[in-house]
C-alpha cells in the first residue's frame, strides 16, 4: 500500500518535474515579459507568434538554424561512413592491427575531446579552420569516431560470419561485401548510431564556442547563448529562441520516439 | 543489449580462398580502416601530444613562449587553492550525479519496467530532456531557479514552505548541487531506459521461483533484480561518470563556474585559463591533470563494481 | 521640453565641454542645473546665471578645431569586434553601417558582438589570431590594457577628426604613454539610476551619506520594495556600485589611484585597512537590507525587472541600462533619473561617477588596407549626425561634438555632468583577475560572509594569481 503510494507519488513528481518547465517555456515564448515574471505558470493571454516573428527578423536565427543542419548533417554522414568503413575492417581482421586499431578508439571514449581544448584551439587557427563549418564537422568527426566505431564494431562482430565467408569464397572483394552486405545488413545499427550522433551534434556547444566568433557562422546553440547575451532580460525571447533551437529535436522525437529511444541508448550502453 | 565486444575476431576467407587474395583483402582492410584512423590519430592524438608540449611551457599565445619545465604541475599542486576548489567541485559533481541518477534512473526502471500503455508513456516522457542542448536546459532551469522570480521559489513560498525557497544557483553552498540536480534531471531517462532493456532480459521464472519460496518485494529486489542489474549498472555508471565531466555545456550555460568557482568543473577551468587570462601552458597542465582524474575515477569505479559483481 | 526633475543639484561646477543646443530657448529659464541637450555649437546647457538658472550657450573644447569630414575608405571587408549586443545599439550600429556602406560601394563592415562577459573573457585570445578584425572595441580599464599590453592597437594621434571631433577631456581613456590608441565613445554614467515616479510617491529624499543609505533602505524595505536592484550573479553589473563605494574611500582621487595601483600589484591587499573600509561599506549596507533577497543569485535580468517593474526603486548599475528597461517596460521612459551614491560620512571626494569607455581602436596586426578601412568606418563613426543616431537608438551619452540629444532619458540624465564626477575607480584594477577576485571578494560578503574571513581568503587567490 505505502509502495504504491511511494510508486505513484514518485512517478508524477518526475512526470510534472518534466512537464511544467517545459510548458513555461512554450507558453513563455507566447507571453510578454511581464507575464513571464509575473505568472510563469499561466496560460499566456493570447497565443500569438509575434516573438517568434521578433525573433527571425532582429537576429540571424534562420541562419544559425541552416548552419546547425549543414554541421548536423555533414558530421553524421561522415562519421558513419570511415566509422563503419573502420568497423567492418576491424570486425574483419584477424592481425592484431583490428584490436590495436580498437584500443585505440577505445582510448577515445574514455577521455572525452574535451582535455584537448587548448591544443585543438590553436592547432585549428593555425590550420585556417576556425569560423568555417568544415572546421566543426572536421571536429565533430573526431569526436564522434570513437563511439560510432564502438557500435558498429560490436555490431559487426555480432553478424553471422557465414555470411561474408560465402562471398568470400565467390571471390567478392571486401569493399563489394561491406557495400553489398554489411552495410544494407547493419542498417539499424547505423540508424541508430545516426539518431545519437544527430542529438548530440545538434546540440553541442564546447567546440563552436572555441572555434566560431564570426555570427553568420554559428550553430544554434551558440547563437542561443550570445542571443542570450543580446536579450538578457527578455525571458519570452530567450523561451523563444528556446523553442526555435529544441522544435526539430523534438519533433523527430515525436515521430520516431522508438528509433530515437533505441539509439541514444545504444550510444550508451555500448559506450 | 549488450554488446559482445569481447568475441573473437572472424578469419576473413576462413583460408579457404588463395593465399593471393588474403593478401590483397588484408591490404584493403586496412585501406578502409585507414581514413578513420589516421582522422583520430591527429586530431585526437596530436593535440593531446601537443598538450604534453604546452604544459611544459609559460605560453601567453602572443610572446615567445619560456620553458619551465615541471614549474607549471608545480605549481598547479603547490600553490594554487583554486585548482584544489575544482578538483573537489569535480569529484563531488560526479559523485553526486552517478550516484541519484544511477539509484533514480533504477528505481523508475524497476516501476516502469512492465510494457504497458501508461508505462510506456511515462518513459517517452522520462526520456524527453535528453534530447534537449545542454544550453535549453539551462537557460530553463536558471529560470526556474531564479530566487526571485522562478518557479521553484514561487512554489515553496505559496504553500508555506518558505525555507526551502533557497538561494539555488547564487550561493557558494547550493550551486553546485542545484547544477547537478539538472543534470540528473537531464539524463535520468535516458539511464532508465538502459536499465528498463537490462531488467526485462531477467528471466520471469526467477521471480516466480522466488515468489514460491515466499520472498518479499524486497528480497525479491536484493537476491534477484540487483545481481541480475549489476551488469547494467556498470555501463549506467561508467557513462554517467564520463558525462559528468563533459557537463561543461551547463555548467557555462548556468552559472560559468560561478559564484566565486563553487560551481566549476575541469573543463570550465581550463576554458578561463586560456581565454581569460592567456596562460596557455598553464591551461595545458590543468587539461593533463583532467585526464589523470578521469583515468582514476574510472578505474576506481570498474575496480569497485568488478569486485562486487563477482563476489 | 526637459522634463521637470526631482532633484535639486547643488553642484556649481560648468559643464565641461558643453556647447548649447536646440530646441530650448537661450536665456530662458530651465529648471535642471547641468542638463543640456547636445554637444553642438547650438547647444544648450542649463546654468546659474546670478541666482536663476537659465539655458546658456557653453563653448565646447575640442581642442583642435572644427570638427572635419570622415574620411574615404579603400573598398575591403573589415570586422568591426564590439561587446554591446543590446537592441537599442544594435538598430543604431546596423543602421549606421548600413548607410556607410551604401555611401562607400565595395567596403563592407561586419558586425561581431558578444555579451560583455563573453567579449571580456574570450575577444582578445580570438582577435589575436584573426587581423580581420580590424576595429576593436573594449572596455576601459583591465580589458583596454590587455590589449596595450599585447600591444595590439594602432596609434591614432595624428588623426585630424580625433583631435578636432571629440571632446578632449574624454579623450584621455584611450591615452596610453601619450599616444591616442583608442578612442572613447560613450560618455556614461555609472550610478544608480532611480525611479523618479517611486521616490516621489514615497516622499523620499536623495540619502547625502552613508548613514542615509542605510537609513533609506531599511525604509524602503519596510516598504516592501527591494532597496537595490543589484545583480549579485552577474559579476560585470555587480560591480558597477562598487565605483559608489571606493568613489570616497580615501582621502582624494590620487590616494585611491594609488591604493587601487598598489593592489593591483601585490603591493597591498584586501586586508588593507583602506580596503576594509571600502568592505564595511558592503557590510552596512547588507545589514541594512539594502541588496535582493538571496543577492548573489539575482542575475542581470532579474536585476532590471525588479526595477521595470517598480518592486525596486534604485537600478546600482548605470545610464547605459536605460534602453533595455524601456524595452522591458515603455512606461518608465522619462521616469529615469541618475542618483548621486556618496558612501561615507567622512569628507566628500567626488558626487558621482562617469566613465569614457567602449573604447574603439584599430588593430595594429590587421593588413594596412584593413587598418585604412577601420580608420575610416571609426573617422565616420565620430561625425556628429552619426554619433547622434547611436547616441539617441542606443540612449548614451557621446563623447563626440556636434550631436543633439532628443531622447527623452538622455536629457533627463545629462544634468549629471554638472556635478563634481568621478572617473569610475574600479578601472584602475588593470590585472582583470586582481580586478575580478575583488569583485567576487564584496559580492561573498553581500552573500552573508564577513570580511575576517573572506578578505584574507581572496588576498590569497589574488596572490596565487599574481606570482
Amino acid at each position: 500500500m505505502i509502495l504504491k503510494f511511494i510508486k505513484g507519488f514518485s512517478l508524477l513528481l518526475f512526470a510534472l518535474l518534466i512537464l511544467v518547465p517545459s510548458l513555461i517555456v512554450v507558453f513563455g515564448a507566447s507571453k510578454t515579459d511581464a507575464e513571464v515574471y509575473n505568472a510563469p505558470l499561466s496560460l499566456p493571454e493570447r497565443w500569438n507568434l509575434d516573438n517568434y516573428r521578433t525573433l527571425f527578423e532582429s537576429s540571424n536565427v534562420g541562419q544559425s538554424f541552416l548552419n546547425s543542419v549543414i554541421v548536423t548533417l555533414a558530421s553524421v554522414f561522415f562519421t558513419l561512413l570511415l566509422a563503419s568503413l573502420c568497423s567492418f575492417a576491424i570486425s574483419r581482421m584477424i592481425t592484431v592491427t583490428g584490436k590495436v586499431l580498437f584500443a585505440l578508439f577505445t582510448i577515445g571514449l574514455a577521455i572525452p575531446g574535451q582535455v584537448n581544448i587548448v591544443p585543438i584551439f590553436i592547432l585549428f587557427n593555425d590550420l585556417g579552420l576556425t569560423n568555417k563549418l568544415s572546421g566543426l564537422v572536421l571536429i565533430n568527426v573526431v569526436t564522434t569516431l570513437p563511439i560510432s566505431v564502438f557500435i558498429l564494431t560490436a555490431f559487426f562482430r555480432e553478424l553471422p560470419k557465414e555470411m561474408f565467408e560465402v562471398s568470400a569464397i565467390d571471390g567478392a572483394s571486401p569493399l563489394r561485401i561491406y557495400r553489398s552486405i554489411a552495410l544494407p545488413l547493419s542498417r539499424p545499427a547505423l540508424g541508430a548510431t545516426a539518431i545519437f550522433l544527430f542529438v548530440i551534434t545538434w546540440n553541442e556547444l564546447l567546440f563552436p564556442l572555441l572555434l566560431i566568433t564570426d555570427p553568420a557562422k554559428r550553430t544554434l546553440p551558440l547563437s542561443l547563448i550570445s542571443f542570450r547575451g543580446e536579450y538578457f532580460s527578455s525571458y519570452s525571447m530567450i523561451f523563444t529562441a528556446v523553442m526555435v533551437a529544441s522544435i526539430p529535436m523534438v519533433a523527430m522525437y515525436l515521430f520516431m520516439q522508438r528509433s530515437f529511444i533505441a539509439g541514444l541508448t545504444a550510444g550508451a550502453v555500448k559506450g | 543489449m549488450s554488446a559482445r565486444t569481447g568475441s573473437a575476431p572472424t578469419i576473413s576467407g576462413s583460408g579457404l580462398a588463395p593465399r593471393r587474395k588474403r593478401k590483397r583483402d588484408a591490404g584493403i582492410y586496412y585501406a578502409m580502416g585507414l581514413p578513420a584512423a589516421l582522422i583520430f590519430a591527429i586530431f585526437y592524438f596530436g593535440p593531446f601530444i601537443l598538450n604534453l608540449r604546452y604544459s611544459l611551457v609559460k605560453w601567453d599565445g602572443i610572446t615567445d613562449s619560456e620553458f619551465v619545465g615541471l614549474g607549471n604541475f608545480i605549481k598547479l599542486v603547490s600553490d594554487d587553492d583554486l585548482f584544489y576548489k575544482v578538483l573537489g567541485n569535480n569529484l563531488r559533481f560526479t559523485f553526486l550525479v552517478v550516484i541519484f541518477q544511477t539509484l533514480l534512473s533504477l528505481v523508475f526502471a524497476i516501476f516502469l519496467v512492465k510494457n504497458t500503455k501508461t508505462n510506456i508513456a511515462l518513459r517517452t516522457l522520462y526520456f524527453f530532456p535528453t534530447i534537449l542542448s545542454s544550453v535549453s536546459v539551462g537557460i530553463i532551469w536558471l529560470f526556474l531557479y531564479d530566487p526571485n522570480f522562478g518557479a521553484i521559489n514561487l512554489f515553496f513560498n505559496k504553500v508555506g514552505l518558505e525555507s526551502f525557497a533557497l538561494n539555488w544557483v547564487g550561493s557558494e553552498g547550493s550551486a553546485l548541487n542545484a547544477i547537478a540536480f539538472t543534470q540528473v534531471w537531464f539524463h535520468t531517462g535516458q539511464m532508465m531506459v538502459i536499465y528498463i532493456a537490462g531488467l526485462q532480459q531477467i528471466p520471469q521464472e526467477l521471480y516466480e521461483a522466488a515468489e514460491v519460496d515466499g520472498a518479499s518485494k524486497w528480497q525479491q529486489f536484493r537476491f534477484v533484480t540487483w545481481p541480475m542489474a549489476i551488469p547494467t549498472t556498470i555501463v549506467v555508471m561508467a557513462y554517467t561518470t564520463i558525462q559528468s565531466f563533459r557537463a561543461f555545456d551547463l555548467i557555462f550555460t548556468m552559472t560559468q563556474g560561478g559564484p566565486n568557482n563553487a560551481s566549476s568543473i575541469f573543463a570550465v577551468l581550463i576554458y578561463q585559463t586560456v581565454f581569460s587570462e592567456l596562460r596557455i601552458g598553464y591551461a595545458a597542465a590543468q587539461s593533463i591533470f583532467f585526464v589523470l582524474v578521469l583515468v582514476f575515477v574510472t578505474v576506481l569505479q570498474r575496480r569497485f563494481l568488478n569486485t562486487r559483481y563477482e563476489k | 521640453m526637459v522634463i521637470a526633475l526631482l532633484f535639486a543639484i547643488s553642484a556649481s561646477v560648468v559643464p565641461i565641454s558643453q556647447s548649447l543646443a536646440a530646441g530650448e530657448r537661450l536665456g530662458a529659464t530651465c529648471t535642471t542645473e547641468g542638463v543640456f541637450t547636445g554637444t553642438k555649437s547650438t547647444s544648450l546647457v542649463c546654468t546659474k546665471v546670478g541666482n536663476r538658472l537659465a539655458w546658456q550657450r557653453v563653448k565646447l573644447s575640442s581642442g583642435g578645431g572644427v570638427p572635419v569630414k570622415n574620411l574615404t575608405p579603400p573598398p575591403g571587408e573589415i570586422e568591426f569586434w564590439h561587446y554591446r549586443p543590446e537592441p537599442g545599439d544594435q538598430r543604431a550600429f546596423v543602421k549606421i553601417i548600413a548607410d556607410f556602406e551604401a555611401k562607400y560601394p565595395g567596403t563592407k563592415i561586419k558586425q561581431v558582438f558578444t555579451d560583455t562577459t563573453t567579449f571580456n573573457n574570450t575577444a582578445r585570445v580570438r582577435i589575436l589570431q584573426n587581423p580581420k578584425a580590424a576595429l576593436i572595441a573594449t572596455s576601459r580599464g583591465a580589458i583596454f590594457n590587455q590589449y596595450v599590453t599585447a600591444d595590439m592597437f594602432a596609434d591614432l594621434s595624428n588623426q585630424r577628426y580625433v583631435k578636432q571631433n571629440l571632446i578632449a577631456k574624454g579623450l584621455r581613456a584611450g591615452q596610453v604613454d601619450g599616444k591616442q590608441v583608442g578612442i572613447p565613445y560613450q560618455y556614461l554614467f555609472n550610478n544608480p539610476i532611480v525611479n523618479t515616479e517611486l521616490w516621489k510617491k514615497e516622499g523620499w529624499k536623495e540619502p547625502k551619506n552613508l548613514s542615509g543609505w542605510v537609513a533609506w533602505c531599511k525604509d524602503a524595505k519596510a516598504k516592501g520594495y527591494t532597496p537595490l536592484a543589484w545583480p549579485g550573479a552577474t559579476l560585470g553589473q555587480a560591480a558597477q556600485i562598487s565605483n559608489s563605494a571606493l568613489m570616497n574611500s580615501a582621502g582624494s582621487y590620487d590616494e585611491l589611484a594609488k591604493n587601487l595601483a598598489d593592489l593591483n600589484t601585490g603591493k597591498i591587499d584586501l586586508t588593507s585597512t583602506w580596503f576594509k573600509g571600502v568592505a564595511d561599506i558592503y557590510v552596512k549596507l547588507r545589514d541594512a537590507g539594502c541588496f535582493p533577497e538571496n543577492a548573489t543569485g539575482v542575475n542581470e535580468a532579474a536585476a532590471y525587472n525588479l526595477f521595470a517593474t517598480g518592486k525596486s526603486p534604485i537600478l546600482p548599475i548605470g545610464s547605459f541600462a536605460m534602453t533595455s528597461i524601456v524595452t522591458l517596460n515603455p512606461a518608465m521612459s522619462g521616469k529615469m533619473q541618475l542618483m548621486s551614491m556618496i558612501l561615507t560620512d567622512g569628507k566628500v571626494v567626488a558626487e558621482g561617477i562617469m566613465n569614457n569607455t567602449f573604447i574603439l581602436s584599430v588593430n595594429k596586426n590587421s593588413t594596412s588596407r584593413d587598418q585604412k578601412i577601420a580608420n575610416a568606418f571609426l573617422s565616420y563613426l565620430v561625425t556628429g549626425p552619426v554619433a547622434q543616431i547611436y547616441a539617441n537608438e542606443s540612449i548614451q551619452h557621446v563623447n563626440v561634438l556636434d550631436v543633439e540629444y532628443t531622447n527623452v532619458n538622455l536629457l533627463n540624465t545629462s544634468s549629471f555632468q554638472a556635478k563634481d564626477t568621478m572617473l569610475a575607480p574600479r578601472f584602475l584594477l588593470l590585472n582583470s583577475s586582481v580586478s575580478d577576485l575583488t569583485q567576487q571578494a564584496l559580492i561573498a560578503i553581500v552573500g552573508g560572509k564577513s570580511p575576517d574571513d573572506v578578505l584574507p581568503d581572496f588576498s590569497k587567490q589574488i596572490k596565487q594569481k599574481l606570482s
